[in-house]
């Protein structure tokens, strides 16, 4: 069997991993800080967001680099 | 996958889908805002409206990232790399312009294998964003300008930062200068290139796969696209503060 299938495949369940650990850790102070501030939320959503963005870009480089590895591009 | 069609160059390779969508999105960016811009009133009305939201949402970004008396220089700037991020973006989810060819075409790299690989498939339009090219180059354009900005703006002071707060600093100051416009392209490429190739996933996909999942993702993109181009502009800005702000800043 091709050895990059079991390679993309590592590198996009780690990613998966890594951002589901990230999202959930920024979504719960997110929470809290709306349960504690309710009037904050329009702020924290914005910012929320941004920051899901800043996020997201690890894992999904490691994605990006794995669906490569995973169709033979490189 | 699809194939695309390259041109070979002086040893270079050129890809022609990218090169057809940097066009196709510079001259939609162009006509956008020619549009926007045409018959100017003081009661701004349809297109007008969105121009000027547009640009007060980046003169935010510009004034929070620069020092009060440059925020001003840098917001067409600014106005232009996040409209021209955007709608590569948001084109690459919406548009796709694929056709069959059953010659091989030799100078434009479609060789018979190539085409047996990808069933005659092939593909005429992606995102420029999505090619690590394109991405690479804006953010080394954006890095390297920022550099010589703060090396014309003062020398001395320049100089001084790579060994600061100890001269010992100076690799890691090398291997941060390095690495921000590497993730700086990566972060944009990855995003856009992942959602695209899922939508090729889904799309040529076990038939349960293409309904539902399908338009949940290419919203789900949707919304990837514009929050990636507003954190393309504002790492860009950020960069940029870094090199020109004040000491006292």
């Amino acid at each position: 069997m091709d050895l990059s299938v079991i390679a993309g495949g590592i590198m996009i369940a780690f990613g998966a991993l890594a951002a589901g650990i990230g999202n959930g850790v920024l979504f719960s102070r997110y929470l809290e800080g709306i349960a504690r501030q309710p009037e904050a939320r329009g702020t924290l959503f914005g910012q929320a967001m941004v920051t899901l963005g800043l996020v997201e870009a690890l894992p999904i480089i490691s994605i990006a680099f794995g669906l490569l590895v995973l169709f033979g591009v490189i | 996958m699809e194939i695309t069609p390259k041109i070979k160059f002086l040893g270079l390779t050129f890809d022609v889908t990218v090169m057809i969508g940097t066009l196709v999105t510079a001259i939609l960016v162009l006509i956008l805002v020619l549009a926007a811009t045409r018959g100017r009133s003081m009661r701004p009305r349809g297109m007008q409206n969105v121009m000027e939201m547009v640009l007060e949402f980046i003169q935010g970004i510009t004034q929070m990232m620069l020092p009060p008396k440059k925020a001003a220089k840098y917001l067409s700037f600014a106005v232009t790399v996040f409209l021209f991020v955007f709608i590569a973006n948001e084109l690459g989810v919406i548009v796709m312009v694929t056709s069959e060819v059953h010659k091989p075409i030799a100078w434009l790299g479609l060789t018979k294998q190539a085409l047996e690989s990808a069933k005659g498939e092939v593909s005429w339009f992606k995102s420029p964003t999505s090619d690590i090219n394109v991405t690479v180059a804006m953010a080394f354009a954006i890095a390297l300008y920022a550099h010589f900005a703060g090396l014309f703006k003062s020398p001395r002071r320049y100089f001084g930062h790579y060994f600061k707060p100890y001269a010992l600093m100076f690799p890691l100051h090398i291997i941060d200068e390095l690495a921000k416009p590497t993730t700086h392209a990566a972060r944009l490429w990855a995003n856009i290139f992942a959602g695209e190739v899922l939508i090729l996933i889904l799309r040529n996909g076990l038939p349960y796969l293409t309904g539902i999942p399908l338009m949940a993702w290419i919203g789900f993109s949707l919304f990837v696209g514009a929050i990636q181009a507003y954190i393309f502009t504002v790492l860009a800005m950020v960069y940029i503060s870094q090199k020109i702000a004040d000491e006292d800043h």
